[in-house]
């Protein structure tokens, strides 16, 4: 008896790894097959000349220019929020809070990594309207509301990635430069960090990954499907995941549908091969960073 | 001087942890705040279990609280036994190469994007449904099945972490008696990672829940509680996506915010949930 | 009035959470001598030595009474009482650890890092007390050549000596070794024995060591540390 249900979990561990497996060649082919034909500058710059697109000198009005330059724009800008105040608070969780201090905001930081992503863009479009009532009508969904919103969302991935990265630091690196006479602030800023920073960079690199990939929270705080490189942080833009998005019901042509493909397999390619290069950087990156919606 | 100088960057450090909490916190008064109208409006216990029907003035989330239910607890049910087979075999079955394959494949799944998810979704697997069991082909069983496999890479590291971190003595002696890999595999190893298996289990559904994009895009999002899985239905994410070009002073759009609500505290729910079972078993070990 | 003692220790007793861990020591160690510390493991040997120079501080739940002065320069200072700012105390009171931990850095980075953390800046000065203390070391012919390699590439006995030198270019009173030698070969804590023994002209030594024989060689007292207390055998 034992014997025969021992073999059946043989066969369908076996079973369903090789299931999970077609899927996502299935998927990747299938992918690949209708995004590879239109890989190509016309993708990107469309008509115009991609030399002047740079310069500035010219306008995209069909391709995927913008959007790319406002995803760009949403991650530079939503790291630069994100990260100094996760590592700060990183830092301050490892070295200097007390157990019970650790405790409590452990778990409100893991509470934030669970919030629903969508719940976050909420929390930004609501802040979006306070501000447009309360202090100045310019306010609106804009470029600066979704980087803010961007980076509450990777806030916890950054703050854990760095605790956890500074607490597991054996304790003969740690006394070292105590030994030798240096402060507290001495012994992380020329000792801890430095030892730390794969942990450090793997959570950062991570934080910019979901930047790129979100679209729940960037539908609801001013993404729009038309208009252009964004001009200020109070503009709307456009943005890859929501061009994706935006395509999978409003596509008119054959053009735009394969438009899609091939934006789907540009974000696909980044956002890989930022979470690899995450993974790659610490071997051992705790996964439980990564749950989320 | 060099003190002081340790004081300011202790207290830079302080405030921006201060400011995190601050954040995670402000989150859910603003929607208390933003929702509060609705629950002045009908009664307190009619916007979480009354129907949708705006134009008798009902505006209750049930229809969506229902339909988030069904298309997450499939898609769990679903990425359950795919997680558990591959883990046993990222962990056990499989030769030192093919375990290294799997690994690196299960990271990279964590790595595509929810989008293009949803993208393939739309146009190879709905239309499958849609010749194969006829209907609109939006509906729960498109949304459960994309849904099963985006949360399956989050489960099957969960579940091999749990697996292999077993204590290798405890291991050892089931091997020194004669068990072989499986056995060990099931006598040994299963019982004792049950707990962190659980953990895995309970935030991948919570991931379930709370996932916007691949509902959105593939259940169809209509505003009725689904009777079957080849039925479109709407998530309380998808209602929240949707709702927001109405009027801001609505009551319909007011809903939204209970819907974050929920959301928040399903979510909220799990995360405590998994950490009271970490601490139980940290003080029984 | 010039006095030949330089740590007195009155009274002190360790506690880590509820657990007296150290238990009414008395002693005094002299300047310019090495004092060897033994006795069974698990008796708070690290601890005690941990006392001087306040390695606890940032262990929770860490709590110690009674009295220890230690004469640095020309006045006596209380470590327990918190009259010298901590990092000034461990220049002063360095210590040495059981397994080298050279930083992952160049050997020229790691010997200068002490002098960086207390404020050098003068190149010249930098240099001329990094080489001082790794001649004593007898390491300085050794490394000269390679100063901007990583320091994680030497030998186990190199290592430790780097470490040792590091902690020298501070020009300590006090030196503590918590089983400087134990991680190593015989020959490799040979050449340690007799560098530490040198140094007894600038420093006051004190050295837990489980060996007997490495004690007689080169310890001027031998004190056991057991339930009883410290006491000289």
């Amino acid at each position: 008896m034992h014997a025969v249900a021992e073999k059946a979990v043989v066969v369908f561990s076996w079973a369903m790894t090789i299931v999970l497996c077609l899927c996502v060649s299935i998927f990747l082919g299938y992918l690949l097959i209708h995004g590879l034909p239109s890989l190509g500058r016309d993708l990107i710059f469309g008509a115009a000349d991609p030399l002047r697109v740079l310069l500035g000198r010219a306008r995209v009005f069909d391709g995927l220019f913008p959007a790319i330059m406002g995803t760009l724009f949403l991650v530079i800008l939503s790291a630069s929020l994100a990260v100094p105040v996760g590592v700060c608070s990183g830092i301050y969780l490892a070295e200097y809070a007390g157990a019970g201090m650790k405790k409590f905001s452990g778990l409100l930081f893991d509470i934030l990594a669970g919030i629903p992503s969508i719940v976050i863009g909420l929390f930004g479009f609501s802040l979006a309207v306070f501000l447009h009532n309360h202090l100045d009508n310019r306010f609106g969904p804009c470029l600066l509301i979704s980087s803010l919103s961007l980076a509450v969302l990777v806030l916890p991935y950054i703050v854990r990635s760095t605790q956890t990265s500074l607490e597991e630091l054996p304790d003969g690196i740690r006394r070292t430069a105590i030994a030798l006479g240096a402060n507290k602030l001495q012994n992380i800023a020329y000792v801890l960090i430095p030892n730390a920073l794969s942990g450090i960079s793997s959570g950062i690199i991570l934080a910019i990954g979901r930047c790129a990939e979100d679209t729940a929270v960037i539908l609801l705080t001013g993404v729009v499907a038309v208009a252009g490189v964004p001009s200020s942080l109070l503009s709307q833009y456009e943005a890859l995941p929501f061009y994706i998005y935006y395509i999978s019901n409003q596509y008119t042509n054959p053009g735009e549908l394969s438009g899609g493909y091939g934006a789907c397999l540009i974000l696909l390619g980044v956002c890989a091969f930022l979470f690899m290069s995450a993974y790659g950087v610490k071997k051992h990156l705790s996964h439980r960073t990564l749950y989320r919606a | 001087m060099r003190f002081s100088s340790e004081n300011i960057a202790r207290n830079v450090f302080f405030l921006c942890t201060i400011a995190g909490a601050v954040v995670i916190s402000s989150i859910l008064l603003f929607m208390i705040a933003l929702g509060l109208p609705l629950f002045k409006e009908s009664s307190f216990f009619s916007v979480w279990t009354g129907p949708w029907d705006p134009y008798q003035g009902l505006y209750g989330i049930l229809p969506m609280i229902i339909g988030t239910l069904w298309i997450a607890l499939p898609a769990t049910v679903l990425a359950l036994p795919l997680s558990l087979g591959t883990a046993f075999v990222i962990t056990i079955l499989g030769g030192s190469r093919l375990r290294k394959i799997l690994g690196v494949l299960v990271r990279f799944m964590t790595g595509i994007p929810t989008v293009v998810y949803g993208f393939v979704g739309i146009f190879l697997l709905v239309p499958l449904i849609r010749e194969g069991f006829g209907g609109a082909g939006m509906c729960v069983l498109a949304a459960s099945i994309v849904l099963a496999i985006l949360i399956s890479p989050t489960m099957i590291l969960f579940f091999s972490d749990s697996l292999t971190s077993v204590n290798p003595v405890d291991v050892r002696a089931a091997k020194a008696l004669g068990a072989d890999r499986v056995q060990r595999l099931l006598y040994v190893i299963l019982p004792k990672a049950f707990g962190g298996m659980t953990s895995g289990f309970i935030l991948a559904m919570g991931r379930a829940l709370g996932d916007t994009l691949i509902a959105l895009m593939l259940a169809g999002n209509a505003i009725r509680a689904p009777r079957g899985v080849l039925e479109p239905a709407r998530t309380l994410t998808a209602h929240i996506a949707l709702v927001k070009a109405a009027d801001f002073n609505s009551l319909e759009f007011r809903s939204i915010f209970a819907c974050g609500i929920a959301l928040y505290l399903f979510t909220t729910t799990a995360v405590v949930a998994v950490r009271f079972m970490d601490y139980k078993r940290s003080v029984v070990q | 009035m010039e006095t030949k003692d330089k740590i007195i220790v009155k009274g002190v007793s360790f506690f880590y959470g509820r657990n007296r861990v150290l238990d009414n020591i008395h002693a005094i160690f002299s300047k310019h001598t090495i004092t060897a510390i033994t006795g069974p493991s698990g008796q708070g040997k690290s601890t005690l030595l941990g006392l001087f120079n306040r390695m606890w501080d940032d262990v929770p739940g860490a709590r110690c009474t009674g009295e220890i002065r230690i004469r640095l320069g020309d006045r006596w200072v209380s470590p327990l009482k918190n009259d010298i700012p901590m990092p000034l105390l461990r220049r002063k009171v360095a210590m040495i650890f059981q397994e080298p931990n050279p930083l992952p850095m160049s050997i020229a980075g790691n010997m200068a890092f002490p002098l960086k953390l207390a404020g050098v800046r003068d190149k010249s000065i930098i240099e001329e007390k990094v080489q001082k203390a790794l001649a004593q070391a007898f390491l300085w012919e050794e490394v000269k050549d390679r100063m901007e390699k990583s320091a994680l590439d030497l030998s186990g006995g190199q290592k430790q000596r780097l470490c040792i030198a590091r902690a020298l270019v501070l020009e300590p009173e006090v030196l503590l070794c918590d089983e400087p030698t134990s991680s190593l070969d015989s020959k490799a804590a040979g050449i340690i024995e007799d560098f530490l023994v040198g140094l007894k002209t600038s420093c006051t030594l004190l050295v837990v060591s489980h060996y007997m024989d490495q004690m007689r060689r080169i310890a001027d007292k031998v004190m056991a540390l057991q339930e009883h207390g410290l006491s000289q055998i």
